[in-house]
């Protein structure tokens, strides 16, 4: 309870509390960081054994997790059987193999709602004291009701838009500053006249998902869920939106690629690559692949400013299950992973922003597209830290599906926004009530 | 239900094996048909029947993951009996099954009687005919969805010239559903040609002359000759159809993911979403699943009394 | 629509007897002539988006994404296919998919015959429950039931073995539904017959019955390949380890949390047709001389 509450109120802006408390007795500084854990883990202690880690890929952090692989084994002498399974398919798959009394030991997540129950306690295998080395943004989402570290989080993704510098400049429309981002206003006003001077068929695009829409929520102050409490202003939510629904209903933004995925997922990154769009809201992630696909200029924009600015959080988390055969291997791996030095070769191949709060202070240096991967870095400042509490919550992602439902109506003209939004708020009350019992 | 005789497009009166064998029947015998089913019997009942028996038990409890489990009696019948999404999702099916069993029908018997008749280049047409059958479903979904693009989908490119070149065919909750049955038809109606191919091929061609000789036009051999004929075949394919229309999935999940506004979404993703998507409502799920069940067995005992009794006829 | 039912009633079996093209025999009326035009059409409405995906496979990203859509692609160069393939190690997957389909065709077409000839010849105690039962268990879509299923799976620990893919998918249920079916339209004459000299019930089976179902036998070996060849969610769950993942599985890893390169999925789902298209064309002369040269009429 006390960790939890202590991190909640520690709360500072996530990147700036990092800078300047770096929380007293972690570590700073470069090289080795490994901690010595409460039950000092010997690696001679683990040789011979195997652990097993299923994990999902982006594509470019795969090769990056083979390596640090192949040196945890070296230095521990045992073996780790990667298992990638696709992201679509994670949930279930694990879902079966836990009943079937065959859990893995290690899981790469991006939310530990469905799982909470059987996820080990790394605590007492890391020490209480660990958990200070990350961010407190990202440690909200892993900390247990009753204080237990459930997972670590392994990188950190904010949303954010992009944006076409050719279509700008063949426009001569101004590109927006990062340190002194632009409105919404603006934003969506500098997206209609690039539209309207190069004639793409869309001005803005984003993808299709409640997390992304919950950038826009966040702007305009509000959160669908936060402390275990639905938390929806259907006012401030309706002015959010309705910008979004009426470019959808002027196909400024593309109304068939929202209405044509069900209730799928979907990317509208292959829009942007082909040059449909000036604008598109999406986030960190897609960094990498627009540094190889593109083939016009391109740079991260800084998210558009209503009542706050910022973005709205992600990420993905390494956690063990109480279920393992191996847990202080499993902690001990976790460990490994997730050091300052093994971090940031992760998140420099795949343009991921660290979570650790010795990387956030110093910095990452990325391969490539380092000014691109600045913007989300000074977006993260401006970040809400309300914002990882919501993205946090386990009615999180039940509700952005509930959330993407109540848009899908209003596009497709079944009901009108606010009628939509007062639905949507009981059926986030109802899902809070439903995970509480 | 019936001796096998019945079932059979043999004369009527032809001794069955069994009956007046029974009283004398050696050991060896009556057990053999025993011993036959075993194997297959074994799989089925460790595989399937017994995880079914488990699913209708966790029908009856509320979990959350699949583990830990609650009690709730019929509650989740009572919550799923009363969830509006539920009935607008078995609306979808039954618009969805019925439509697709009876295109499969029509469109199979069609093609397989055209088949038939044709000469040279019947091998290369029966091929063609069942390659979407190969394909993965999920593949089938992916790949329909990018022809039916509004924009730049190949559908909509070739519909151009004809003015149909804006058609939002996964758009609007009509097309949508249009769309899917059309795809899922491509994709199942080779293998119910198949079955009927096979069933054509068992038709004596000597009843075909003999109908020739009394005069009978193409139209009167095939209403009265070959459909009549054919039907045990047609009932294998009716049968099938239907269970398969109402287990739709994979491909309507990669097509349209069950959209626009659930237009599209069929029961069994209904089911999928309850027990794997979070939140996870795994006795929901299960509770869905008994229920379709329960109507699809239902269904499949009305085609087969109904198609066993025109047989008769 | 069918006048021509009558002159090739015999099937392939009357090899090129009295078709439209056959010198001498008859005109190409104007029947034969819609019969031809309905099949073409058909045929292309099926080719077209296979056709296009291959065609799409060879397409960059950006080409893919142009409207309206080029035809052909840009360049034939392989790169998606490489890029896709070099990633991982292809043969093992595409050989356990192979022991996969083998094995479990074999197991299938073995088990499924032998109930389907009790249900289909033998009036036993239990049959009509037993035919329900069988019918009962294709309606249950693997996903319902996927949890209960893996546990028993998991118990034999039968997890992370080829054997947990093989055993389980192996008692089709239509499989045994298609058999039970075409064996009814077998004459019990036959069997009597074989009985009265003596035969025992297991020669039987294999030497005057399985003989004469081949085409319901090729028609359900056609069909557990293309199910177990494209099977996913199941080896999903079952699959554990590298060595024991198939080619579905193995494809669907590209299938990422947030990024998914439409022109690899292409190339990928490319892939995946390859064989069993491959293999159904290799096999169609075979499979359609099975079903011309049994004994049936």
């Amino acid at each position: 309870m006390t960790r939890r509450k202590l991190t909640i109120l520690g709360l500072g802006a996530a990147a700036v509390l990092a800078l300047a408390a770096c929380a007293p007795g972690a570590p700073s500084g470069e090289g080795d960081t490994t901690q010595p854990p409460v039950e000092s883990a010997d690696p001679a202690d683990f040789a011979g054994e195997t652990l097993s880690y299923v994990y999902f890929t982006d594509g470019p952090d795969e090769q990056a997790t083979r390596d640090l692989i192949a040196q945890f084994e070296a230095e521990y002498d045992v073996t780790v059987e990667l298992e990638i399974l696709p992201y679509a398919d994670l949930v279930t798959s694990v879902q079966a193999r836990l009943s079937g009394g065959n859990a893995p030991d290690v899981v790469r997540l991006t939310g530990l709602t469905d799982f909470r129950a059987d996820l080990l306690d790394l605590a007492p295998y890391l020490g209480e004291d660990y958990v200070e080395e990350f961010l407190p943004g990202p440690v909200q989402a892993v900390t247990g009701d009753d204080g237990e570290l459930l997972a670590v989080p392994s990188d950190l993704t904010l949303n954010g838009p992009f944006i076409n510098v050719d279509l700008f400049n063949e426009a001569g429309v101004e590109l927006p500053d990062p340190e002194d981002p632009w409105t919404w206003e603006e934003m969506t006003a500098a997206a209609q006249e690039v539209q309207a001077a190069t004639g793409t068929p869309y001005a803005f695009a984003m993808d299709k998902s409640g997390h992304r829409v919950s950038t826009v929520l966040a702007q305009y102050g509000t959160q669908l869920v936060s402390d275990g409490e639905a938390s929806l202003d259907v006012a401030a939510a309706e002015e959010a939106l309705t910008p979004l629904i009426d470019m959808m209903a002027a196909d400024t933004m593309p109304r068939d690629f929202w209405l044509g995925s069900g209730s799928r997922y979907a990317g509208a990154n292959e829009i942007f690559l082909a040059q449909d769009v000036p604008v598109y809201l999406s986030g960190n992630w897609q960094v990498a692949q627009f540094a190889q696909a593109a083939e016009f200029e391109w740079a991260a924009a800084p998210n558009p400013c209503a009542t706050e600015c910022g973005g709205f959080p992600g990420g993905k988390f390494m956690a063990a299950f109480s279920a393992s055969e191996n847990p202080a291997l499993a902690a001990a791996f976790i460990e490994f992973m997730n050091n300052t030095e093994s971090q940031e070769a992760f998140v420099a191949a795949s343009s991921f922003l660290p979570t650790r709060a010795d990387l956030a202070e110093d910095g990452v240096t990325y391969p490539d597209r380092q000014a691109d991967m600045d913007v989300f870095l000074a977006d993260l400042v401006r970040t809400p830290d309300v914002t990882f509490a919501a993205n946090a919550d386990p009615a999180f992602s039940g509700s952005a599906t509930a959330l993407i439902t109540a848009m899908d109506e209003v596009v497709a003209g079944q009901s009108d926004l606010p009628t939509a939004l007062t639905g949507l708020q009981g059926e986030i009350e109802a899902l809070v009530a439903e995970l509480d019992s | 239900m019936t001796t096998p005789a019945q079932a059979t497009t043999r004369p009527a009166g032809a001794p069955t094996p069994a009956g007046p064998r029974r009283r004398r029947v050696p050991l060896g015998l009556r057990m053999a048909p025993y011993l036959f089913v075993l194997p297959n019997m074994i799989i089925f009942g460790l595989f399937t029947i017994w995880p079914a028996i488990n699913g209708f038990n966790i029908s009856l409890y509320e979990s959350s993951n699949g583990r830990n489990f609650d009690w709730v009696g019929l509650d989740n019948y009572r919550r799923i009996l009363t969830d509006d999404e539920f009935w607008e999702v078995v609306r979808n099916t039954v618009v969805f099954a019925l439509a697709f069993v009876l295109l499969c029908l029509l469109i199979a018997t069609a093609l397989a009687v055209l088949l038939q008749a044709q000469g040279r280049g019947k091998s290369f047409f029966r091929a063609v005919f069942f390659l979407p059958v190969l394909l993965s479903p999920v593949v089938v979904g992916l790949v329909w969805n990018w022809l039916l693009e509004r924009r730049g989908g190949l559908v909509n490119t070739i519909l151009t010239p004809f003015g149909g070149g804006d058609t939002g065919w996964l758009v609007e909750s009509n097309l949508a559903m249009i769309s899917v049955i059309v795809v899922g038809v491509w994709m199942n109606v080779g293998f119910y040609i198949l079955i009927l191919l096979a069933g054509l091929q068992g038709i004596d061609p000597s009843l075909y002359e003999a109908a020739r000789m009394d005069g009978a036009g193409a139209w009167q051999q095939l209403t009265s000759l070959t459909l009549p004929l054919l039907q045990p075949s047609l009932l294998v394919v009716l049968v099938l159809s239907t269970i398969h229309g109402f287990q739709a999935f994979d491909f309507i999940y990669t097509l349209t993911g069950g959209g626009p506004v659930g237009a599209t979404t069929l029961i069994v993703q209904y089911i999928y979403e309850n027990g794997f998507v979070s939140p996870i409502r795994y006795g929901l799920a299960s509770a869905g699943s008994v229920l379709l069940f329960v109507t699809v067995f239902c269904l499949t005992l009305v085609n087969w009394f109904i198609g066993r009794r025109r047989e008769a006829v | 629509m069918s006048s021509d039912v009558t002159e090739s009633g015999g099937g392939p079996g009357g090899s090129g007897r009295r078709t439209w093209t056959s010198v001498g025999h008859r005109r190409w009326t104007h029947v034969d002539a819609l019969r031809v035009v309905l099949l073409s059409t058909v045929t292309i409405v099926v080719l077209v988006p296979i056709v296009w995906t291959v065609l799409g496979s060879f397409k960059t990203r950006t080409e893919l994404a142009q409207v309206p859509p080029t035809f052909l692609p840009d360049s034939w160069a392989l790169t998606n296919y490489t890029d896709a393939l070099t990633r991982f190690d292809f043969l093992t997957y595409v050989r356990n998919s192979v022991i996969v389909v083998i094995g479990a065709t074999l197991l299938t077409l073995v088990i499924n015959s032998m109930a389907a000839y009790a249900l289909a010849k033998y009036n036993f105690r239990g049959r009509n429950a037993l035919f329900l039962l069988t019918l009962a268990t294709i309606m249950i879509p693997l996903q319902v039931i996927l949890i209960p299923v893996y546990q028993v799976v998991a118990s034999f620990g039968m997890v992370n073995t080829l054997w947990g893919l093989i055993i389980p998918a192996a008692a089709t249920p239509t499989g045994v539904f298609l058999l039970r079916q075409y064996m009814l339209t077998i004459p019990d004459e036959l069997i009597e017959a074989a009985r009265v000299d003596g035969s025992g019930e297991l020669r039987t089976f294999v030497q005057i019955v399985l003989p004469l179902c081949t085409p319901a036998l090729a028609v359900v070996a056609i069909f557990s390949v293309i199910w177990r060849w494209n099977d996913f969610l199941w080896p999903l769950v079952v699959a554990q380890s590298e060595d024991v993942y198939t080619l579905p599985v193995a494809l669907a890893r590209f299938n990422a949390q947030e990024v998914v390169p439409f022109n690899l999925i292409l190339a990928m789902s490319v892939v995946s047709m390859i064989p069993v298209i491959v293999l159904f064309l290799f096999f169609q002369r075979q499979i359609a001389q099975g079903i011309a040269n049994t004994g049936i009429k």
